[in-house]
Order: C-alpha cells, then structure tokens, then sequence
C-alpha cells in the first residue's frame, strides 16, 4: 500500500472516530434533558407523597385505623359528631 | 386516664360551631387561646371566602407557581394525601365544581338568601383531579394545573381539630377533645370513661338527638352527611360532597357515615369518601378495618369493624 493511501485510510478513520464521537455526546445531551423534563413533568406526585399531616404523625400509605375502636354508652354525649 | 371533671366552651369558626372541651378545667382559657391563634392561622391560610386568603390567591393565579407558607403547604399536602388514600375521592380540586352549583360564598349567606327558583346551576364540568396540584415542599411552591381550582374544606378543618388536640394537650398537658362542626380530635389523658361523643347526622342537633353515643379514648371522629349542608338551586337540591367523577353533588345510599380513625383527618377522609363510594363503601372501609356507622336514607344503619352494635336494636334512627 503506498503511502498516501494510508494517509487518506488514517484521516478517514480519524475522522469517522470523531463523527461517533460527536453523535455519543449529543445522544448523551439529548438523554440528559429529556430526564430533566420528565423529573420536571411527573416529580410533583413525589412531593405530594412527600406530604406531612398533624406533626407528621400520619402514616402516607394507608388511612390509620383508631388505636381501640369507639365503645358503646348511654345516654347523652358531651359533643354531637354530625355534618356541618 | 383522669377521672377530673371536664370543663368546655363552644364559639363559631369557620362558619359552624366549636366545642372545646378539656378534663383539666384550669386548663380551659390556655386551651382557647391556642385554639384562636391556630384556627385563625388556618382560616388566613384556607379559606374559599376571603380574599386575602393563600387559597383565594393560588386559585386566582392563573397556572402561575404561587409562594406558599408552610402552614398552607402541610395543609396541601394532607389534601393530596386523602386524595390518593382515597383513589380520588377526596379531591381538593373541586373548588369550581362547588362553585358552579351555587356554593361560591360563605354558607351562612347562602342560608340566609334561601332558595331562588330562578337561579340555574352550571353545567357540571370536569373536575381537574387532585394529580394536577404541583406541590413543592422543598421551595413552598404550588401551581395548579389549567381550571384547577382548589377547595381544602374537608380535610383542613378535621386536621386543623387534630392540630389543635395536640398543640392543646402539649401545652396544657391536660386531655381535650376539639369539636370543629363535629369533626372531633381528642388527645392527651381522656376522662376515665372516655370522651362520650352522640354521632348523628347534625353536629348542631342536640347532645340526645335520634342516634348513638360512643366513648373514644384517642383518636378521632368525624361525620359526613348529605341532610345537613344543602341548598337548591333551579329547583334542584344540592349539597356540598362532590362527586370528583362527576362533577355533581355525589348520588350516595347513605345519608350520613360516621368513622373513628387515628386522627379526626383520617376519620374524615374515610366518611367522606365513603358517601361517595356509596354501595362500595361497606367493602371499602371493612377491608381498610376502619369502625365505621353508615344510616341509609331510610334510616337503617350497617357498622363495620367493631363499632358498637345499633341501637335502638331495629337498625333505624
């Protein structure tokens, strides 16, 4: 092979290296923001998971059940537990 | 446990009525106290009707991200909370949906405008869903989603009974209960007989109205009724538990379902949704093991989950 003819074969890997190079880079960018905007689009539900209720005494995945359930009287109560 | 007498006061807030009740009755003026500046702060924070509320700001934003405190912010956040325990039940987001069917001013003035034959409702619209509320704790930050319009009424009130349960117990060290138009918070040391509560369907109806009475130690209890906040519009009877599927007041088999959960907030999220599930209720709050007490229209009741047998016997009020 003469010389010139590896030249030109070096150049031209030298430069299809850099093509690949370039296009990895800009895959990578275009992966970065789009990341972004779906953390932008959907990272409110995590907030909201993240909500505190009564001194953060609520637990976030169920609703608490009472730590005995109410007992039976008579007569009149001391408050009335209606709608308002 | 204390066997003390308990002492009390009762005062209008948030347009219904409050009952403090506290077993230490030296107690009582410290209790009030706390319970003002508390409410108050919510009222600032919440309120559909005032202006210069937090609410009435983010509601009149636009979509716009609005600064919020971290009181109206942990108040959000409990919202969106029952909203997703709830499947969507309990959304915060039906402020225009109560809007459009007439219910756009303080109860009481609706009450005393009375009924006009003439006014027409909106057609309902399609409620945003809770989903469209972007909270963000981290910067106080909250943005409503296009239409959104949000209405707390029914969790921040029942949280506002726990807040102040607590804030009252901890500063007082006596046992309270807190009654905010019958959603009831208790904590600290209750009477040795435990705090007697008459659940019924009208917090303002008297303390032997047609019902039952129960004792809670801890916890709380909260009711939710479609007799009670009502109002017609074109004819047409409303009341104010949205339907978030619909749009409309929700069409539910039980007239009033009353649930003892661990915070007066959870007992009011689990009633609440449970009118709306309707006949899906039963199952719903026997699988989540939530005593409850649910009076169909024709006065009949079913309990779950080891609230007292009915009384009387015959199943009816």
């Amino acid at each position: 092979m003469r010389r010139d003819d590896v030249r030109f074969a070096m150049a031209a890997r030298d430069d299809g290296m850099r093509k690949i190079s370039r296009f990895t880079w800009r895959a990578g960018a275009v992966g970065v923001v789009c990341s972004a905007l779906i953390a932008a689009a959907f990272g409110h539900s995590v907030a909201a998971d993240h909500g505190q209720g009564n001194g953060g005494q609520q637990g976030q995945g169920t609703i608490i059940v009472p730590a005995e359930p109410p007992a039976p009287a008579q007569g009149a109560g001391q408050v009335t537990s209606g709608a308002s | 446990m204390t066997s003390v007498a308990t002492a009390g006061d009762t005062f209008s807030v948030f347009g219904t009525t409050a009952t403090l009740l506290v077993s230490e009755p030296a107690a009582v003026q410290v209790a009030r106290a706390v319970a003002d500046a508390e409410l108050a702060a919510v009222d600032l924070a919440c309120s559909r009707f005032r202006a210069d509320s937090e609410l009435s700001r983010l509601n009149a934003a636009g979509g716009r991200a609005v600064a919020v405190t971290g009181l109206f912010a942990e108040i959000l956040g409990v919202a969106l909370r029952a909203a997703r325990l709830t499947g969507g039940n309990v959304d915060p987001t039906c402020g225009a949906a109560l809007a459009d069917i007439g219910y756009d001013r303080d109860f009481a003035l609706i009450r005393a405008a009375g009924t006009s034959a003439a006014q027409q409702a909106a057609e309902p619209r399609r409620v945003p869903g809770w989903r469209s509320v972007h909270l963000d704790h981290a910067r106080h930050q909250v943005r409503l989603g296009r239409g959104a319009k949000l209405d707390l009424g029914a969790t921040a009130k029942a949280w506002a009974a726990d807040r102040c349960a607590a804030m009252i117990a901890t500063q007082t060290g006596s046992g309270v209960l807190v009654s905010l138009g019958g959603d009831i918070a208790v904590a600290g040391p209750p009477p040795d007989a435990g705090w007697r509560i008459r659940v019924t369907d009208d917090h303002a109806a008297s303390q032997d109205a047609p019902g039952q009475t129960v004792t809670i130690g801890s916890g709380g209890l909260a009711t939710s009724s479609t007799t009670v906040r009502t109002w017609a519009v074109g004819g047409r009877r409303m009341h104010h538990i949205i339907d978030p599927a619909t749009g409309e007041p929700a069409r539910s088999c039980w007239r009033s379902v009353s649930v003892a959960a661990g915070s007066c907030v959870d007992a009011n999220t689990a009633s609440t949704a449970a009118i709306i599930r309707s006949t899906a209720a039963l199952p719903w709050l026997r699988d989540a093991g939530l005593p409850a007490r649910l009076v169909r229209g024709d006065g009949s009741v079913e309990v779950t989950a080891g609230w007292p047998g009915h009384w009387p016997p015959a199943g009816r009020i």
